[in-house]
């Protein structure tokens, strides 16, 4: 996947220092730290900590106001061709008339180019990616008849179609049934083995823990980035969520949406 | 100077009822488009103004000018009905569904007054309206629809608003939804009802969309916001009729008078541009100007954070 | 046999059928879009373009046209501002540019003579010089649909995503706004302003409710707008009214029935799948186990 022109070993994202802003405020502050490729990041925060902000900025949609974000060496904006994002399922439309054929290929598009039809190759590339996350068989069907968790599925799938060295993922676990959810996990294991990095925001602490090796934990600025192992304990979730975490037992935190 | 131009015209009767007229239907619009605002109604509004169409020809078919207001009320009431209930299809959107509506029943007036001779008066007094020959039993009824919308507005007031920000919250409260729906589109139509015969369909829309727009820039409290909507349709109205009297008499241009109170609307909103624009910029110190980075679609707002 | 015998009601036919193709096939990204409201507005924001031109002696078409690239850019960069609310956006353009056209009619001496046409149309009136015209739109339009067919579908389906692929959205809707407005200034003068919106969203809505893609929708609103064209100036011919409102009547007809059609159908398959499993299990979310 790498194209030779980055060193090896060059970070897939590096945030220093980073503060953005949208719209009228503020909405994360001071964010520092550096995803590889083939490693995955977890965000992890509250409703409103500023973590899909944070993704937005990641693809250059909201201005960094000091410091600085890179993605693969490049502006985020100059490097959008090479970073995939996996919007959340339910802010789509369910009626559109497009199948999941459709959406899968729009992936692709980019490297089509404008006013040129898809080839052969995107369509084997498509067929890949919608095998990847195991809906083959649902590719004539329209997008909107699939369940919740299938559509996040066919939304990745449209991403690894675009075969991204940065993947981005907003909530992707949010409403999803177990199996879709061990489909998911699947194709990013996947994507990172072949070099990708990701980084995924979710509430979900469990699956930080299975998925990623690395998190950061966000609420308005940066309670901790680091391995999960290490990162990942009571002391700095209560810190991120405030009055939002209950403690159970000695170790556990349940942390209310 | 100023006194000749605004205040003179008026001494004239006809000129008297105008501006009653256009001020009676600036208070209830200014009130009503705050809410067309807030529930994006505009092109409810502007079907609803087209959508009485048959219900005028039929009217004065039936029972010559004295079943005029009783047929566009019956095809105001028969749309407003159409509209709450047809927007809960799934799959073509309220818009196109709206699109329909709107020239379909236009064509079927359209269909009934092709046929008489009249034809093409019928349809400019339809759009433009003759709010210089109003007489006073028009300003009666235009009060008297004018008096039943804002007592509505004023009993399920909040009750809309909160509908209008939440209607998941509205219908966890055990409001139904479709109920208050159909109040505000009813609201609206019974202010076509009151203003289509004497101002024509034009300036309809212009009253039910521009003065809640205009306020809407300028502020962001509600109360303030529907104070400045009334202020702004009574001035447009006010301002506009002295013009085009003033532009027909001192200077031998005949202006519409609905359209160029219109216009002084569109003005409003046009200075209100810039003016929001520096009162926000005031309200807020250390903030960083964000261009939109979202691509949004008509009639869909989504706002994340 | 006589019905479209004579050449002015050949030319008309012509006419319809061109655009009617127009604008069924503009209409499905209207429809998708949303932009139905947009493109009311359009027809009548854009009545002052058709005055102005008639007062300066320039070609209809050519003032229209100016003028709407000027209304389409104004919409453009109004919704780009922040605060500004879309549909009020619309319509404050709506009045204001309608109420310009009335103002500036009313100066002229002629008030009454051009307005119902402008409204519903002379389609019998089309010479070749408008039949040209708008054969060249026409083909113009269909290209530029088919042309940028993906990346429209894109826009349309998930624009948060387009932007995030690299793609200008500003370029891409200021594109099909200004389509859709040369298809409204072209087909205005010859079918009128309430007809021009009939027939774009309509054939469109209709054919959404029969096809679950995008092609075959495009292929049915085409056709569907073409026929809507044919069949109202037939009634028209028959019975005399006028061929404007009855091409709406028939595109509005086509939509009623074609809405009850699939409700009846969409019953009748769902009563046949109702054994059929749920597969969406209820989410795990709240997780506990930190360090260990």
């Amino acid at each position: 996947m790498a194209d030779g022109r980055e060193q090896p070993g060059a970070p897939a994202l590096s945030l220093q220092h980073a503060s953005i802003a949208y719209g009228r405020s503020t909405v994360v502050e001071d964010v520092d730290g550096e995803v590889r490729p083939g490693s995955a990041v977890a965000l992890i925060g509250p409703n409103g900590a500023g973590k899909s902000t944070l993704i937005k900025a990641v693809l250059g949609l909201v201005p960094v106001v000091a410091g600085r974000i890179t993605v693969l060496g490049r502006t985020p904006a100059q490097a959008r061709r090479h970073v995939g994002y996996v919007p959340q399922a339910d802010t789509l439309d369910a009626d559109f008339p497009v199948t999941v054929a459709q959406v899968v290929l729009m992936g692709r598009y980019r490297m089509i180019g404008w006013a040129r039809p898809p080839a052969a190759r995107d369509r084997r590339i498509a067929a890949e990616a919608l095998a990847a996350v195991g809906l083959s068989d649902r590719a004539r069907e329209r997008f909107g008849t699939l369940s919740g968790g299938q559509r996040q599925r066919v939304l990745l799938a449209r991403a690894i179609a675009q075969q991204p060295r940065l993947l981005l993922l907003d909530e992707p676990f949010n409403g999803v049934d177990a199996v879709s959810q061990d489909a998911l996990l699947q194709a990013l294991a996947r994507l990172r083995a072949e070099g990708a990095a990701v980084v995924v925001s979710t509430h979900d602490l469990a699956l930080a823990h299975v998925a990623c090796d690395e998190v950061c934990l966000l609420n308005k600025h940066q309670f901790g980035f680091g391995p999960t192992g290490t990162t990942l304990v009571p002391e700095l979730l209560r810190a991120t969520y405030g009055g939002q975490a209950l403690e159970v037992r000695g170790d556990s935190v349940i942390v209310a949406r | 100077m100023l006194t000749r131009l605004l205040v003179e015209p008026f001494d004239l009767p006809f000129m008297q009822r105008a501006l009653v007229e256009a001020l009676l239907l600036g208070v209830v619009a200014g009130v009503v488009s705050v809410f067309v605002l807030l529930r994006r109604l505009a092109f409810v509004s502007d079907a609803l103004t087209h959508t009485v169409f048959p219900g005028v020809v039929i009217g004065y078919l039936v029972a010559a000018t004295d079943g005029v207001v009783w047929g566009a009320l019956a095809f105001a009431l028969l749309s407003a009905v159409l509209f709450t209930v047809l927007s809960s299809g799934r799959r073509v959107t309220e818009d196109a569904t709206l699109a329909m509506l709107l020239t379909g029943f236009f064509s079927l007036g359209v269909v009934l007054v092709s046929r008489r001779s009249s034809y093409t008066a019928d349809l400019t007094t339809f759009l433009f309206g003759r709010i210089l020959f109003v007489d006073s039993r028009e300003i009666v009824e235009t009060a008297v629809i004018g008096a039943v919308v804002l007592a509505v507005l004023l009993l399920v007031g909040k009750e809309l608003v909160l509908r209008a920000f939440d209607p998941g919250a509205a219908a966890a409260l055990g409001y139904r939804v479709a109920v208050l729906d159909l109040v505000l589109n009813v609201a609206v139509a019974l202010v076509v009802v009151a203003a289509v015969k004497a101002v024509g369909t034009v300036l309809v829309i212009a009253l039910l969309t521009v003065p809640g727009a205009t306020a809407r820039l300028l502020s962001a409290r509600l109360p303030v916001v529907m104070a400045l909507s009334v202020a702004v349709a009574c001035l447009s109205g006010w301002v506009g009729l002295a013009v085009s009297y003033e532009a027909s008499v001192d200077h031998g241009v005949r202006l519409a008078s609905g359209g160029t109170v219109v216009l002084a609307m569109v003005a409003c909103y046009t200075l209100a541009l810039p003016a929001g624009a520096v009162a926000a910029r005031w309200g807020r110190r250390r903030v960083v100007p964000a261009p939109d980075p979202y691509p949004r679609r008509t009639g869909v707002d989504e706002v994340s954070g | 046999m006589s019905l479209f015998g004579e050449d002015y009601t050949r030319r008309a036919l012509l006419e319809v059928v061109l655009v009617g193709a127009l604008c069924g096939a503009i209409g499905v990204h209207v429809v998708l879009r949303r932009l139905s409201f947009f493109t009311m507005a359009m027809t009548h924001a854009t009545f002052p373009g058709i005055v102005l031109a008639s007062l300066l002696g320039v070609n209809l078409l050519l003032g229209t046209g100016v003028f709407g690239v000027l209304l389409v850019l104004t919409v453009a960069g109004l919704w780009t501002r922040r605060g500004t609310d879309q549909t009020s956006v619309v319509g404050v353009v709506l009045s204001g540019g309608f109420a310009l056209g009335v103002v500036l009619l009313s100066a002229q001496s002629g008030f009454t003579k051009d307005l119902s046409a402008y409204l519903v149309g002379s389609i019998l009136t089309v010479d070749g010089g408008d039949l040209l015209v708008t054969g060249i739109v026409a083909v113009a339009v269909l290209a530029l649909v088919t042309v940028l067919g993906k990346e429209l579908l894109l826009a349309a389906f998930d624009p948060a995503a387009l932007v995030a692929m690299g793609y200008s959205a500003t370029v891409l809707n200021v594109v099909l706004l200004l389509a859709v407005e040369t298809t409204v200034v072209v087909a205005v003068p010859a079918v009128g302003t309430i007809l021009s919106v009939a027939l774009i969203v309509a054939p469109a809505a209709t054919a959404r409710l029969w096809c679950d893609r995008i092609t075959p929708m495009m292929i049915t609103a085409t056709g569907l707008g073409i026929l809507s064209g044919v069949v109202g100036l037939a009634v028209s011919q028959l019975v005399d009214v006028a061929a404007g409102a009855a091409i709406v009547l028939t595109a509005c007809g086509v939509f009623a029935v074609s809405l009850v059609a699939t409700r009846l159908r969409g019953r009748w398959t769902a009563r046949r799948a109702a054994g059929r499993p749920a597969d969406e299990r209820p989410a795990v979310r709240v997780r506990g186990g930190a360090g260990g």
